[in-house]
């Protein structure tokens, strides 16, 4: 019986070519597509449940509520791991602390001086109590490796980058930021991608506690830095609510003794919500929104339901052909549960050859998706997670496309059906379709409004005018020591021989950075404001160097340690100083520092990534935080340029590596995400739309089919081509206007959900809108017209004859 | 074997209703040859639908080996229909997508008969209506009178009781008429009941008997000698 349903079924899909290749390349297609999709999400789900005791790590987190706002900190003080392990005994608390863009000098056989590496992705000073809360594979050694000062420990692969193989790396001696010697005493197994830990370079935590000051770790309770993490396993019996009403306690008292100008709480943060909460800082190398992540779900789950619709709307279309078939088949003696286990089954032949066309598209696809979605580990196909998800989705497809044609097909009855062939233009089937139609064209609309606004958010962004010169800046950096700042001075003045460079300025950072060092301060001799001040330490050229504009005063003069400070428009602002003039000659002070003079109000350029507001600014110079250098370049010559910069660079930090970036790719960096999340919304939406293309032109061909006679009689009678394509499109348009109706408030409303993560934003203009309405309509015209031509154009007496 | 008795049926659209079989009775016996004949629109298919089982009346009574079947639901009687009748029609009705084989073999796989038993009874029938040698053709690329044997070995592959004809020659020319009257009788003379709807006096002859019918009743019964 089933040999019989599959025979017929390979045979009406040979007959029906067309219209099975469309629904095959539609299935396929929207089949890959959602898998992928599925893989891209499950993925980003995956972070850190590798962990055997994920449900029950926590990490110790700040949240600091002053007068207005409310900021959120991923880190504590390094004087409360101390105090939360006195006052918490039962919990295991683990901490570490993270550095970026520390250098590590290798031995080398070839190379005097040793191989250096800049280490941009971070090294982490790590207590071995980490190790009693995660769970790590080691090659060589364990937690203990850990214990003593001066050890480190390097995962397989950096191991075998730095030493040929790993198993040469143990006992090796190589120095860290040309200052402290270590002795590597471990191996770490690779670390699987999918985490927001990346430990792949791990030193004592013994050792930062010798040289804290280098790396601004001092053991009190004033300065809260989201580099140093405190991590908590709870006892499987613990609630992390009572845990929390601890820490409430805790904070109170040991907060709240301190005069600060807001109330600073600890509390836990579960470590299955760290790679989705962007409130925080990540150790990792992004935070996923979850709303990210129900979006592409739901492209996947739209693209899948497009070619299901693309399915029924055809099949019934298709079932008027159909009728006298099953008609013979019921007087023959069929009854209706087995013609509609037959039609089932003609759906599960076409599903299982796209399932198999989709394994193929995908798995050529996927590579690119890795790239575009960011993701680094070696992902295939073939896990039993994702074959799952194929096999869940052929189901559920054969019986989303299936049941209502099937249903329709065998309650047909048996005279009617084989009286004539008109059956199923039955006022029910019509106007399911037009309901799908109208379904799909909602989708799609949503869809290209969507995907017009975030590309063009994008394009914004990108474009914004920072208020600063952001082109032609190179930016190059080391973690200064006193070597450096000593031979800073005769570094720039070697700079400024080069004919391509403009000017040198040392600072902490770039005007526009993910930078978030703020503090408490104090204006003209009141107590403390309720607000922070940002801080930015630069030398005098830093104005000229950035293109930064002064509106009232001069650039602060230079000097080793902080004396004159530039403040900028925001601050006055939120101090409600309307004339910048007013400012100038007032003093200032920043926690409990010296009171500096203000000598300049900067124009306002963005402080941080557009996503956040101007934050209030302060800029001072001192020496001691001024690690980066950046060069402005005259256009011309820049390889040139480069080059000799390079020599230069050599010449006075040999000990450094040389690792320039420029300021503008800097900035693209903070976007980076939003960039392949637009890029990702691109492709799906592009394939959404696609679809539905595909399934639009079946229905018009099926149409043409259907209306050769009349056309026929039309043209017969006197009918003009243009009349005729009226007479194919009028209906489409119509569906397409009500799906608009239907499309605008839903993509309104997400979108304008959307921006709202933005601080500067584009505003939701209707031409988004009238792009997506004369889109989709332009796009049904051109699908419609091909067929519709070919039919009108048809000798009428033909058409005519063959009915 | 067929006992009909005042059976009505009637076709209710908006604005009109006919009465298309209107208090009809009829009998007919095992190893009859039955011929309806009347003029177009008389009820004649209609007739042939009900006996079928493919359709149900409005009122009366069907007697089938004396079982009441005139409220039967559609299950019941698609049930006795694949097992007791065999429908051969003007316009062939052969599936497009299957052979000549496959097409005949289709009613033995609705009444569940195994794969072996079926090709030896296919190959029978098709060498009895002497079409073997297009076993593995399709439809169309037969002649009328071909598929129309395809059609009545289709009927009959079942060995059912009873086959009900309508307007069997209708699309042929006399010769393939004639060759596809002759498997009838021969069918008939083995026991086959038959009722066939014709508008030719001349297939009429080939029957025992003729009811002709107007507007839904009969209005004459000839037997042939
Ligand atoms: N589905 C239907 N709906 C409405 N009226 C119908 C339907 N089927 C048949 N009729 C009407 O019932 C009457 C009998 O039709 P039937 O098909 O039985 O005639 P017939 O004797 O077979 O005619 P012909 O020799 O032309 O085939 C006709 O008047 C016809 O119009
Ligand atoms: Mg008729």
């Amino acid at each position: 019986m089933f040999k019989n349903y599959f025979k017929t079924a390979w045979r009406s899909i040979i007959r029906n070519k067309a219209f099975s290749l469309i629904n095959i390349t539609g299935l396929s297609i929207g089949i890959a597509a959602s898998l992928l999709l599925f893989i891209v999400v499950q993925y980003e789900m995956s972070y850190d449940r590798f962990q055997p005791n994920y449900d029950r790590i926590y990490r110790v987190v700040t949240q600091d509520k002053f007068d207005k706002d409310i900021t959120y900190n991923s880190g504590v003080p390094v004087a409360a791991l101390k105090a939360l392990r006195t006052d918490l005994p039962n919990i295991q608390f683990g901490a570490l602390k993270s550095i970026y863009g520390s250098q590590v000098t290798v031995p080398s056989a070839g190379n005097a001086t040793g191989n250096k590496f800049i280490l941009k992705s971070g090294i982490f000073f790590i207590e071995p109590e980490i190790f009693n809360i995660f769970h790590y594979d080691w090659l060589v050694g364990g937690a203990d490796a850990l214990k003593d000062p001066n050890n480190i420990v390097l995962d397989e692969r950096t191991a075998t980058t730095y030493f040929g193989n790993w198993q040469q790396a143990m006992g090796k001696t190589m120095v860290l930021d040309n200052a402290i010697t270590l002795k590597v005493s471990g191996i770490l197994k690779n670390v699987p991608a999918n985490t927001d830990l990346p430990l792949s370079v791990l030193v004592s935590y013994e050792t930062l506690k010798q040289y804290g000051s280098a790396y601004n770790h001092a053991d009190n309770w004033n300065t809260t830095s989201s580099n140093f993490n405190v991590f908590a396993l709870l006892s499987p019996a613990a609630k992390a609510a009572d845990i929390d009403k601890a820490l409430l306690q805790f904070s109170k008292r040991h907060y709240d003794v301190m005069q600060t100008n807001s109330v600073k709480r600890n509390f836990l943060q579960p470590l299955g919500t760290i790679h989705f909460d962007r409130r925080f800082e990540t150790l990792g190398d992004h935070v996923t929104s979850k709303t990210t992540l129900l979006t592409l779900s739901l492209i996947g789950l739209f693209i899948i339901l497009m070619a299901c619709v693309n399915f029924i709307n055809l099949s019934t279309a298709l079932s008027v052909n159909r009728s006298r078939e099953v008609g013979i088949r019921k007087v023959l003696g069929s009854n209706r549960s087995q013609l509609f286990a037959q039609i089932m089954s003609e759906t599960a032949v076409i599903v299982c050859l796209s399932v198999i066309l989709a394994m193929g598209i995908a798995w050529i696809v996927l590579p690119y998706i890795k790239h575009i979605a960011s993701i680094k580990e070696p992902l295939t196909l073939f896990t039993p997670k994702t074959m799952g998800m194929m096999l869940a989705m052929g189901l559920v497809v054969i019986l989303l496309a299936g049941l209502y044609p099937s249903f329709v097909l065998s309650k047909f009855n048996p005279i009617t059906a084989l009286k004539n062939k008109m059956v199923s233009a039955s006022v029910r089937g019509v106007s399911l379709r037009r309901g799908l139609v109208v379904m799909q064209f909602t989708i799609s609309q949503v869809l290209i409004i969507a995907t017009a606004v975030a590309v063009s958010q994008m394009n914004f962004i990108s474009k914004a005018d920072l208020g600063v010169n952001k082109e032609g800046v190179l930016v190059l950096s080391s973690n200064g020591d006193s070597l450096i700042q000593s031979k800073q001075m005769a570094f720039k003045q070697q700079l400024l021989q080069v004919p391509g460079v403009q000017s040198v300025s040392f600072n902490s950072d770039a005007p526009s950075s993910d930078n978030t060092w703020s503090s408490n301060f104090a204006y003209n001799h009141q107590p403390d404001e309720k607000f922070q001040v940002t801080l930015k330490f630069a030398d005098a050229d830093y104005i000229k160097t950035f293109g930064v504009h002064l509106i009232a005063g001069q650039a602060a003069a230079e000097c080793d340690t902080s004396r004159e400070a530039m403040v900028n428009e925001t601050l006055l602002k939120k101090l409600g100083i309307k004339n910048a003039n007013d400012a100038i000659g007032k003093e200032i002070r920043m926690g409990r520092n010296k009171w500096l003079p203000i000598v300049g109000v900067m124009q306002d350029f963005k402080t941080n990534s557009l996503r956040e507001e101007i934050k209030p600014l302060m800029i001072t110079s001192n020496k001691s935080f001024q690690f980066l250098t950046a060069i402005k370049l005259r256009t011309h010559q820049l390889p040139h340029t480069r080059e000799a910069i390079q020599k230069i660079w050599a010449q006075f930090y040999p000990d450094y590596a040389f690792a320039p970036s420029f300021f503008d790719e800097d900035i693209a960096k903070f976007y980076q995400q939003e960039e392949q999340l637009s890029l990702l919304y691109k492709i799906f939406a592009g394939l959404a739309i696609f679809i539905s293309c595909l399934g639009l032109y079946g229905l018009v061909s099926f149409m043409a089919v259907q209306k050769t006679k009349e056309v026929g009689i039309r043209k017969v009678l006197g009918a003009s081509v243009a009349s005729l394509l009226k007479l194919f499109s009028k209906e489409f348009t119509i569906l397409i206007i009500i799906s608009f109706f239907i499309a605008v408030p839903v993509a309104w409303y997400m979108m304008h959900t959307w921006l709202n993560n933005f601080v500067y934003r584009i505003s939701l203009s209707g031409w988004f809108f009238i792009v997506a309405i004369t889109g989709s309509i332009l796009i049904a015209w051109i699908t419609v017209g091909y067929k519709a031509i070919r039919a009108s154009l048809a000798n009428p007496v033909k058409a005519l004859r063959s009915e | 074997m067929i006992k009909i008795r005042d059976l009505e049926k009637i076709y209710r659209t908006e604005e009109v209703e006919t009465v298309a079989l209107n208090k009809i009775s009829i009998d007919v016996k095992e190893g009859e040859f039955v011929a309806i004949m009347g003029p177009s629109g008389c009820g004649k298919s209609t007739l042939l639908n009900i006996l079928g089982l493919l359709d149900d009346p409005d009122n009366g009574s069907f007697l089938f080996n004396n079982i009441e079947v005139a409220h039967f639901n559609e299950r019941k009687r698609a049930d006795l229909r694949k097992h007791n009748i065999g429908f051969v029609f003007q316009s062939f009705n052969l599936i497009d997508e299957l052979t000549v084989f496959e097409n005949v073999e289709l009613p033995l796989i609705y009444t569940g008969v195994k794969a072996g038993d079926r090709k030896k009874r296919v190959e029978e029938v098709l060498d009895k209506m002497q079409i073997m040698h297009r076993r593995n053709h399709y439809p169309q690329q037969l002649s009328g009178g071909q598929q129309q044997r395809v059609a009545v070995a289709r009927a009959v592959v079942n060995n059912p009781k009873l086959i009900l004809a309508d307007e069997p020659t209708g699309n042929l020319d006399s010769s393939n008429g004639n060759e596809v009257m002759t498997l009838l009788t021969d069918l008939n003379e083995q026991g086959t009941t038959i009722i066939m709807v014709t508008h030719s006096e001349h297939d009429a002859r080939y029957s025992h008997r003729i009811i002709r019918m107007l507007d839904g009743q009969t209005v004459l019964e000839n037997i042939m000698v």
